[in-house]
């Protein structure tokens, strides 16, 4: 008990304990705490310990008995804080799974945390993970995706860049979702594609565990009665653990998780552990499918909205054509039926009056003003019928012989013939088919100065692609290109109203029913026409 | 001497029509609505009508479909003050169209051609 007590001592040198290391400092000057934590395993104590047995001290095993029982106490509570120490880590885990989780709604990043969770050393440290989706229309559990190494080259490749790049889970995660997403779901692409059992098979093991709602450890796969064969042969392992996810009661799909590359066994607390987790996964993919449907809803919705929108600008316009036609209408009679006494009688007058009559240049001036009125008057009209067209399906061989009939004899008192050649078996055409008849009618019988030659207009119709070309050649008509462009410019300075607005007119109707016209001129070769009629309705 | 029987609400349009088409050598009677037509049609045969589309209260294309469907051996042409109507459909019952002008030849024109179609028919059929 002489020089060796230094476990008495309330201060120590340094070198007088050997114990006592380096950062340790502190315990010099603490008797008691240095008693406790280094004194017990110092071979000077022991041998002082040993020496009273020696020597029969009563005390001797006494202090055994306590000294063993504080080194029992001891090591339990290392134990307990190394479980607590595992168990902070494990909340810590969670805590951020729970966080990401709860705070996405998009079911790409939901799948891509869990997946990583579950594979990740940082997780649960699977190997390999596969999510399976219900899909409730179709009345299955599918495979949807994959995660985790197919061999152990790739499994080393990946594990060393994991531990190199020290990522937490949410950055592996958002990496995962980034980068590998799409490659993990094509590498698996067979797997998945075989991993589709009917909701209604109530004897598969899918199905059961799902119905169960618990955790299924399965072992011992090849031999296991509930396994089927191909299923195993797919995975490749003889253990794997079935994780149902469940929300609300709804059978959300399912995870499957085994060890394929390193065979380290699933314990308990594996299965414990992912259960924990299953239900957070299970919530939060499901709010992402709601989302989902959500924001496809939205969609419709604000589609509908828009049409609903376009539907009022057109009811709009609408009533404005109606009063547009019913202001053309009223025109139409109030000054038609006076222009055409004022005209009529003027002719009468002018029938009955004889040559000599000094007051027949006046009459004739009559006339002629309302000639060129009723022009004007006819010009406006079509106009206003232009604004709106009301198109449907039609026959074109019945449109262009509708308006060869009724140009017949105007072209007959000018020398005109005409030729047409249907097409052979022509669908019909989506067009406004008064819109198109006065066009046409127009086009055969407009005032273009005629060449003396030989008077013919040859026309056909083609099926071409999705439409029906109108083709009109009248090589009898003698303008330059510039001369006939400015014809098609509606009230351009050559196109006063009354006086050849009716091309402008026809290109303003075809262009409002999205019909392109095309117009060519030559002076020696005439002038081409061609009409491009739609064959489907265009969709908005 | 072919009768016919002119329909529209503009008292100086019947004026014209009737010394016009007297001058071609018709008998030319004039109604101003569809009532007086009626009355008209009851006292006498006529070879052809020509209606007004747009009467004052009342629509010359339903007077067309009842002269269609009670005398359908009347031909009847139809004027307007719209070209637009030619393609119409119910516009298509009548046996000729034509825009009020203060021309008349064509009205004159279409009168000839409906009259004699329909002499050739009758001729036809005995």
């Amino acid at each position: 008990m002489d020089r060796e007590c230094c476990w008495n001592q309330e201060l120590l040198e340094q070198e007088a304990c050997p114990k006592t290391g380096e950062g340790e400092e502190d315990l010099l000057a603490s008797r008691r705490q240095r008693n406790l934590e280094k004194c017990c395993e110092c071979p000077r104590f022991l041998s002082e310990l040993h020496r009273w047995r020696d020597d029969g001290n009563p005390l001797a095993p006494i202090v055994d008995n306590l000294l063993g029982e504080y080194r029992l106490q001891k090591s339990q509570i290392q134990s307990l804080v190394s479980f607590l120490d595992n168990k902070s880590l494990e909340i810590r885990f969670f805590h951020e799974l729970g966080s990401v989780l709860q705070s996405s709604v998009d079911l790409d990043e939901v799948l891509s945390v869990a997946l990583t969770a579950i594979t990740a050393g940082k997780g649960f440290g699977m190997n390999r993970a596969f999510l399976m989706l219900t899909d409730r229309e179709a009345g299955v559990l599918r495979g949807y995706l994959g995660i985790g190494p197919r061999d152990i080259g790739e499994a080393s490749q990946v594990w060393n860049e994991i531990t190199q790049n020290d990522m937490d889970l949410q950055t592996l995660a958002q990496n995962f979702r980034l980068n590998k997403l799409s490659s993990e779901r094509a590498k698996f692409h067979d797997i998945l594609e075989c991993l589709t059992v009917p909701l209604e098979n109530k004897e598969h093991i899918f199905i059961k565990a799902l119905d169960g709602k618990t955790p299924v450890m399965v072992e011992n796969a090849y031999y296991h009665p509930d396994v089927p064969a191909e299923l195993t042969r797919l995975l490749g392992v003889d253990t794997f653990l079935l994780m149902p996810l469940i929300s609300r009661n709804r059978r959300v799909g399912m995870i499957i998780a085994d060890n394929f590359i390193t065979h380290r066994p699933i314990t308990e607390a594996d299965m414990h552990s992912l259960e924990t987790f299953g239900f957070p996964v299970a919530f939060a993919i499901e709010r992402a499918s709601l989302y989902d449907n959500l924001q496809i809803e939205l969609n419709r919705v604000t589609e509908a909205g828009r049409k609903l929108k376009e539907q009022q600008e057109l009811i709009v316009r609408m009533e404005n054509m109606a009063l547009v036609g019913r202001i053309t209408s009223s025109i139409a009679h109030s000054v038609r039926n006076p222009l055409m006494i004022i005209g009529g009688f003027a002719r009468s007058m002018l029938k009955n009056s004889p040559e000599s009559d000094p007051k027949r240049t006046f009459i004739e001036s009559i006339v002629a003003e309302t000639r060129q009125l009723e022009g004007v008057l006819d010009e406006i009209l079509n106009y206003s019928d232009s604004l709106y067209p009301t198109r449907d399906f039609w026959d074109v061989n019945q449109l262009v012989e509708s308006a060869l009939r009724d140009t017949a004899d105007a072209l007959n008192l000018l020398g005109y013939t005409t030729a047409y050649s249907p097409g052979i078996e022509l669908p019909v055409v989506y067009i406004d088919f008064k819109q198109l008849s006065y066009c046409l009618r127009t086009v055969l019988q407009n005032d273009i100065n005629c060449l003396g030659k030989e008077r013919f207009i040859a026309i056909s119709a083609q099926a071409r692609d999705e439409s029906v070309v109108l083709l009109i050649e009248d090589r009898s008509r003698s303008i330059s290109q510039a001369e006939l462009d400015r014809l098609l410019v509606p009230f351009s300075e050559t196109s006063d109203l009354g006086a050849g607005l009716a091309l402008a007119l026809c290109k303003t109707m075809l262009e409002k029913q999205g019909i392109p016209f095309v117009a060519q001129a030559d002076p020696q070769e005439g002038i081409h026409y061609s009409i491009t009629l739609p064959t489907r309705k265009e969709e908005h | 001497m072919n009768r016919i029987l002119v329909v529209d609400d503009e008292a100086n349009i019947r004026l014209l029509y009737a010394e016009e088409l007297k001058d071609e050598g018709y008998e030319v009677v004039t109604a101003a609505n569809s009532a007086e037509a009626a009355e008209k049609l009851q006292a006498g045969t006529f070879d052809l009508a020509v209606l007004d589309i747009k009467l004052k209260n009342e629509s010359g294309i339903e007077l067309l479909q009842k002269l269609v469907k009670e005398r359908h051996e009347m031909p009847v042409i139809l004027c307007s003050a719209f070209s637009c109507y030619k393609d119409d459909f119910s516009a298509w019952l009548a046996d000729g169209y034509v825009v009020k002008s203060g021309d008349l030849s064509e009205l004159k024109q279409e009168i000839a051609r409906v009259l004699a179609k329909k002499a050739l028919k009758s001729k036809v059929e005995g």
